[in-house]
């Protein structure tokens, strides 16, 4: 497979936030791609980790298992984590296996960046 | 070398079997015409300035000619006809600088029907000395060619050599290649088969029907169900979904199976079943990529009436749905449950509901309700239970009936395979399930 259906932007926020933008499909094929960029990524109590997943195009259960790696990632730097822009039909799929409960969703970017420095 | 008699071309004795045998391994090669071969007879014409070259395999009685430089239209000769095939039977190069001039071939049969008065060639032969043709090359001119030119024709000769080992090999290496993929077909669908119960158990006062729907045909998928007593007396059953495809797929299913049915006879509290299964998984992929399933577990009980209390507890899994008697369609709700092997102190949701005569219920993997539907949409429950709604299904049989031929129409839709269990009480039970046994 070298069709590239997924691209993942690492963009630090002056306020520290450090932003990761998945465009495209995260799935079997593309998941490590995604976890390379994680595990790359400065995570820490001030370096909040946002995953803005506005134009990501579909998430099978592979691409789920790389956004929990994500999250704990996170939660072992203690930073706080946020995923941002998720569409409907995923939503719905992340509350059908109770990931609802794990993460914390803010409908934009923009309004998860807004809500860190809140509370930061 | 021009001191050796020409040796008779004749096939002889075993040895001429043997070659033979050889010349069979490299023919199932079916060789086209082909550029490398070209290359090298042109590069031969040149070396030794003459306008005619070949390579040509030797049959029992037949050259057959691989590739030409200087002529057309001559695809095989007659063994006798020389020079292709001395090579064959003479040790070294075989070199004739003048066809008229030499007592061993003065008759001018063997000018041959290019004209031949000179000609060279070097064997083509294998690792194990069998000689399967010849590099040669002509002239309608007398010649006197010096050392170095027949040594760059042995070379040659090795070349076109090294060329049919590679081929050969590749042949072998796709063959193998073939055979190992059909070998793992088989298996995987061997390993499917096995993942699913062979035939639903009768279950006295229930009836039950199951379906697995494969998305693909060459990767397994991870859906599974199965049905089977309790030591008790009761029944219970399962449905669930392993995240991934193909062979560590199939393997994390079949733990998944098992557990559930080990967890069951264990402790049949439905929540602890899946408590079982997520320390199970998390022991298994400890510090491997994580790996989890979504699942709902379920107990049947007899109630009175002919009725079941059926218990249910879901991780990460779609609601299943309840297909009334009375035709409403009611979704029996585990949601809250979470994923199955992957987060720390997951959540299992329990819920219960009493299935009464007339009264189904649908079990279903998610691949059913993230079906694209024509319109490019996803089928969702709403989707589901308007069909279920539309159709009005009465027993197991007619609810599977309706959900298969709602995969079919959704078709290519369908993306993720998708298994389904219904379990329905007939309108008139009134039998009373108790300690009945597993009949397969």
């Amino acid at each position: 497979m070298t069709d590239r259906t997924l691209i993942v932007d690492r963009l630090q926020h002056p306020s520290g936030v450090v932003v990761l933008s998945v465009t495209g499909e995260l799935d079997q094929h593309t998941a490590p791609e995604f976890t390379r960029v994680v595990e790359e990524s400065p995570f820490g109590p001030d370096r909040p980790a946002v995953i803005d997943l506005t134009e990501l195009t579909y998430c099978d259960s592979t691409g789920i298992t790389a956004l929990v790696v994500a999250y704990n990632h996170a939660q072992d730097a203690r930073a706080p984590f946020v995923i941002a822009g998720l569409n409907s039909d995923l939503t719905r799929v992340f509350q059908i296996v109770g990931l609802d409960q794990l993460f914390t969703f803010r409908p934009t970017l923009a309004s998860a960046l807004g809500s860190l420095e809140r509370s930061g | 070398m021009l001191s050796h008699p020409l040796p008779d071309q004749r096939p002889a004795g075993t040895g001429e079997s043997r070659r033979l045998a050889a010349l069979r391994r490299y023919e199932a090669l079916n060789l086209p015409s082909d550029r490398a071969f070209d290359r090298i007879v042109a590069l031969a014409a040149r070396i030794f300035d003459v306008p005619m070259a070949a390579v040509a395999l030797v049959d029992g009685d037949r050259v057959r000619f691989q590739a030409t430089h200087g002529f057309d239209g001559l695809h095989e000769a007659l063994r006798d006809s020389r020079p292709w095939a001395c090579a064959i039977t003479h040790p070294g190069p075989c070199v004739v600088p003048d066809v008229l001039a030499d007592p061993r071939t003065a008759d001018g049969t063997a000018l041959g029907p290019l004209g031949a008065r000179f000609y060279a060639a070097a064997a083509v032969t294998t690792a194990d000395g069998q000689r399967l043709g010849t590099v040669g090359v002509l002239d309608t001119r007398p010649r006197t060619p010096t050392a170095d030119q027949l040594r760059a024709l042995e070379d040659l000769a090795a070349l076109v050599m090294d060329e049919l080992e590679l081929r050969l090999s590749a042949l072998h290496t796709l063959a193998a290649e073939r055979r190992r993929r059909a070998e793992a077909e088989r298996l995987a669908r061997a390993l499917q088969r096995s993942l699913l119960p062979p035939a639903l158990p009768t279950v006295p006062g229930l009836n039950a029907a199951a379906a697995y729907h494969t998305a693909s045909a060459d990767e397994v998928g991870g859906d599974f169900y199965d049905l089977f007593p309790l030591d008790d007396g009761r029944w219970a059953f399962f449905l669930g979904d392993v995240c991934g495809k193909g062979a560590e797929a199939a393997a994390l299913t079949s733990l998944t199976r098992y557990t559930l049915r080990a967890a069951a006879i264990y402790d049949p509290d439905p929540r602890a079943a899946l408590a079982n299964l997520d320390a199970v998984l998390k022991g298994e992929y400890q510090g491997e990529t994580p790996r989890f399933c979504t699942a709902v577990f379920g107990v049947l009980d007899a109630a009175p009436g002919g009725a079941f209390d059926v218990t249910l507890a879901g991780g990460g899994h779609p609601p299943s749905l309840a297909v009334r008697a009375d035709g409403r369609i009611e979704p029996i709700s585990t949601a809250g449950g979470q994923l199955i092997g992957l987060l720390p102190g997951p959540r299992f949701v329990q819920t219960t509901t009493r299935l009464r005569p007339g009264d189904a219920l649908l079990l279903y993997t998610d691949g059913l309700i993230e079906a694209r539907t024509a319109r490019g949409g996803l089928l969702g429950e709403d989707g589901l239970v308007r069909r279920l709604t539309a159709r009005a299904p009465r027993s197991a049989d007619e609810v599977l009936a309706v959900v298969e031929e709602l995969v079919t129409e959704l078709g290519p839709g369908v993306s993720d395979d998708t298994a389904l269990l219904v379990l329905s009480v007939p309108p008139d039970n009134l039998s009373i399930p108790s300690h009945s046994q597993e009949t397969r």
